[in-house]
């Protein structure tokens, strides 16, 4: 079973084609399952940076020999100007704390619209360094810090001082010599608005895309900080960093819970982010015709896929077992491709669905979708939004219940008198509102729990629906809201959702096995992460832009194929 | 201290649950707050006027006392129209959707100049609306609010009545219609009535957008009232607790 895309209808694109369906995309494991693609932020970023040629330059590098101090770029793009201001301080080691309870960070930073000047960087200087602790103005866009991870970045500058390139087999490790704890945007402690920084400013139109680019920013201060302490500290000796080593770093990213309910509090923008990828897959599995060249092109991609996630380090039993499997069934892919002759995708990928781990199927579109550019990168423009639940109050309770019925039958089929089916509840601690999961059966403050409890609510709604319709059969929905104010939102959410092409996440997230962390990966495979390193099911460690290009190749050609880095070969001089 | 509208919205929606607002209806509370403020008609002002009747979930529910093919009569029992207006309003839509054109009238309902961001979204569902309703004491004043089918911004206009008025100030009459244009104002100019005020869907826009480009501009005392306020939603931490964080 497939669905019809809404959007290629709407675009004029002919026959509507066929989308995988939402019970098979929304699986939460599947969602968990998702891979950086042509589509993700980060690469989209990159595009239009490298395209449109953006001129970022160090305004102001005010650092002493250990690297504090206070650094300024002046990010000119095609049509507008923004500045990118970082103060880098000393950290106890013993404050090192990628925790959202963290007070003190190695570096902070603030991505701001138009030029700064000295009374403005004095009161970023002031309140920056806070983070959630200051106050900021709707001049700022993003606000974020970092830790230093100290021990690769301890050797990466040994190495230059003493006139030497970091160790390859090391940066496979640690990719990275940040890690960013929290990357705040959208309005939060007063910067600007999504709907300012969407409305105002098209360079960052895109979701998230002034974050990403907060980050790309990151990475590139830390490798030149790292130069410019190894020159600091031995003059005489200390050398630069080969580029293809140099992009081989990206910045680390630590996510924990936090992220997870994003997913859940902005369905319609899920849905749509979801949709984009599908449809770009519907767009390759459609075509008549596979040529020898992206045949090629896919070959290189597969045996690239297979070392990058031999290269891919991860202590966690559970993601090295999904490694593991995912080289295995790479392997038997390899052999599959050697024995067809392909003369459309659809072959490929209905063998791969019926073969491969979700991981491996995932990796697999996400490597199809390398191969069309012309086919999926003028998705990129429709990943944003206006969202807005809206109650359709006349709708009669009798076409409520069938909509619960046919677009939540997933939620219906639950058994939530099952053991342990509601054990899990979600709420925010006193302890910097930080988001958290409870054991209902071990803590206090279900009472106060967040209704993320989809599926649950939806099966709530729809029982006390059909009571009440039992007693006013000819009822409308603002009637049943009347009587049953506590169905509001949750009613106002199906009404809304069932518009939408994939609507809801599938899964029951009160379960006492959830696993938070398919959210987590799901969101940030959207943003472009790799390396996914988990370090509990609530918490992952990964990496940003590891393989981008770098500052100084803005201006040089550009193939777009970052995709999967690789360890780099240290040239010999 | 400045603020900006995305944070005023959580926060504000952290109050009413808070509060006790159901699912739902802490969404449309902080919706009709933060309506009034970014268009500049003082929604701190109103929130902070209202604060003492907000917290009101353990008052009886609105009543619909009488319902007629182009008519509806409520009974808010004194609650503040941020817990009960957005639902009696969808009501109403209905109605008007359904019929062309509905007369609510609302009794005992506090705070009802909240209800101009609900006549946008009536305009949105192609209802054009026109509310009034009379406030305080000595002097009493007197509102009206009015907005186009399909348009983004309303029009509203006070001012104050005259001494030998007898004054009615918990009742909000609420016009709705898909067939007929229902904008109305006061009568009169600022050199005619005391306390006369208009404001044009232009200025309301004008109002938006300088909040938007600036943030809003709060007391740091209602600042902190408000997130005291949202406090009731959090839970306290405790070590169990820190374990379903995630963290190291």
């Amino acid at each position: 079973m497939s669905t019809s895309s809404s959007i290629d209808t709407s675009i004029g694109a002919g026959q509507a084609l066929r989308m995988r369906p939402p019970h098979v995309v929304m699986d939460l494991e599947r969602l968990g399952s998702l891979h950086q693609s042509r589509l993700s932020f980060m690469r989209s970023l990159v595009r239009k940076i490298m395209r449109e040629g953006w001129q970022i330059e160090p305004r102001r590098f005010e650092l002493d020999a250990d690297g504090y101090g206070t650094v300024i770029y002046r990010v000119q793009t095609t049509g507008d100007l923004f500045s990118f201001v970082l103060f880098s301080q000393y950290l106890d080691p013993d404050k090192r704390n990628d925790r959202v309870i963290a007070s003190e960070w190695d570096l902070t930073m603030a991505l701001c619209e138009g030029e700064v000047d000295d009374d403005y960087v004095e009161y970023l200087r002031r309140n920056v360094p806070l983070q959630e602790a200051g106050r900021l103005d709707a001049k700022v866009m993003v606000l974020s810090r970092a830790n230093r991870s100290v021990r690769n970045f301890d050797s990466v500058v040994a190495a230059l001082s003493a006139g030497q390139q970091p160790e390859v087999a090391q940066i496979a490790q640690v990719g990275y010599l940040y890690r960013t704890t929290a990357v705040y945007g959208s309005g939060k402690l007063g910067m600007a608005d999504w709907e300012k920084v969407s409305g105002k400013h098209p360079d960052f139109a895109r979701p998230f895309a002034a974050e990403m680019f907060n980050c790309f920013m990151l990475r590139n201060f830390s490798l030149q900080q790292a130069e410019h302490i190894a020159r600091q500290r031995a003059p005489q000796t200390a050398v630069a960093m080969q580029p293809t080593i140099k992009r081989f770093f990206g910045i680390g990213n630590s996510t924990g819970l936090g992220m997870a309910p994003y997913l859940i509090n902005h369905p319609q923008l899920i849905s749509r982010w979801i949709e984009m990828r599908e449809l770009a897959l519907a767009r390759v599995r459609g075509l008549g015709q596979v040529t020898a060249e992206r045949l090629s092109r896919l070959h290189s991609l597969v045996e690239r896929a297979i070392l990058h996630i031999e290269q891919t380090v991860t202590e966690d039993a559970w993601q090295t077992e999904n490694n593991r499997q995912v080289l295995e069934d790479f392997a038997a892919l390899q052999d599959w491709l050697a024995s067809q002759a392909l003369h459309s995708w659809a072959p490929l990928l209905g063998w791969a669905e019926r073969t491969l781990s979700l991981q491996a199927q995932e990796l697999l579109n996400c490597i199809l979708l390398e191969l069309y550019p012309e086919l999926v990168d003028n998705l990129e423009d429709r990943f944003a939004l206006a969202e807005s639940l809206e109650l359709q109050p006349q709708m009669p309770g009798r076409d409520l219940l069938n909509l619960i019925e046919q677009h939540y039958a997933w939620a219906l089929a639950i058994d939530f008198a099952a053991e342990g089916a509601t054990e899990t509840f979600w709420y925010r601690s006193e302890e910097k509102q930080e988001p958290r999961l409870g054991n209902c059966n071990l803590e206090n403050g279900r009472d106060k729990q967040m209704p993320l409890g989809i599926g649950y609510l939806a099966q709530q709604c729809h029982r006390q629906l059909a009571a009440y319709l039992a007693e006013h059969p000819e009822h409308c929905t603002a009637s049943f809201l009347l009587r049953h104010p506590e169905q509001r939102g949750i009613v106002r959410r199906m009404q809304s959702m069932a518009k939408t092409h994939y609507g809801e996440i599938q899964a029951n997230l009160l379960d006492r096995e959830v696993l938070p962390m398919h959210l987590l990966r799901c969101k940030l495979a959207f943003f472009g992460v790799s390396k996914f390193d988990p370090r509990s099911r609530l918490w992952v460690r990964n990496t940003m832009f590891q393989g981008a290009p770098l500052l100084e190749d803005i201006g040089q050609p550009f193939e777009d194929d970052w995709f999967l880095p690789l360890a780099p070969t240290v040239e010999v001089r | 201290m400045l603020i900006s509208s995305n944070e005023l919205t959580s926060l504000l929606k952290r109050v009413f649950e808070g509060m006790g607002y159901p699912v739902g209806y802490y969404e449309d509370a902080a919706g009709l707050v933060k309506w009034l403020q970014v268009h500049g008609e003082q929604g701190f002002g109103e929130l902070q006027r209202a604060l003492p009747f907000v917290a009101d979930s353990q008052r009886p529910a609105p009543q619909l006392l009488a319902e007629e093919s182009q008519a509806l009569l409520f009974d808010c029992h004194g609650r503040s129209a941020l817990n009960c207006l957005p639902s009696i309003v969808e009501l109403a839509e209905a109605k008007a959707l359904g019929q062309g054109c509905v007369n609510v009238k609302v009794r005992n309902c506090h705070n009802r100049k909240f209800v101009l961001k609900l006549l946008v979204d009536c305009a949105r569902q192609g209802i054009s609306g026109l509310a009034y309703w009379q406030n305080g004491k000595q002097p009493v004043s007197e509102h009206v609010a009015s907005i186009a089918a399909g348009a983004l911004h309303p029009s509203y206009s006070e001012a104050l009545l005259g001494d030998d008025s007898v004054p009615d100030t918990q009742t909000l009459t609420l016009l709705l219609s898909t067939r007929i244009d229902l904008l109305g104002q006061l009568h009169g100019s600022s050199s005619q009535r005391n306390g006369y005020r208009q404001v044009s869907p232009e200025q309301f826009a004008r109002a938006g957008q300088a909040s938007l480009e600036s943030g809003m501009d709060i007391s740091i005392e209602l600042w902190q009232q408000l997130n005291q306020l949202a406090e009731a939603v959090l839970v306290e931490s405790s070590e169990q607790s820190r374990s379903g964080a995630g963290g190291r």
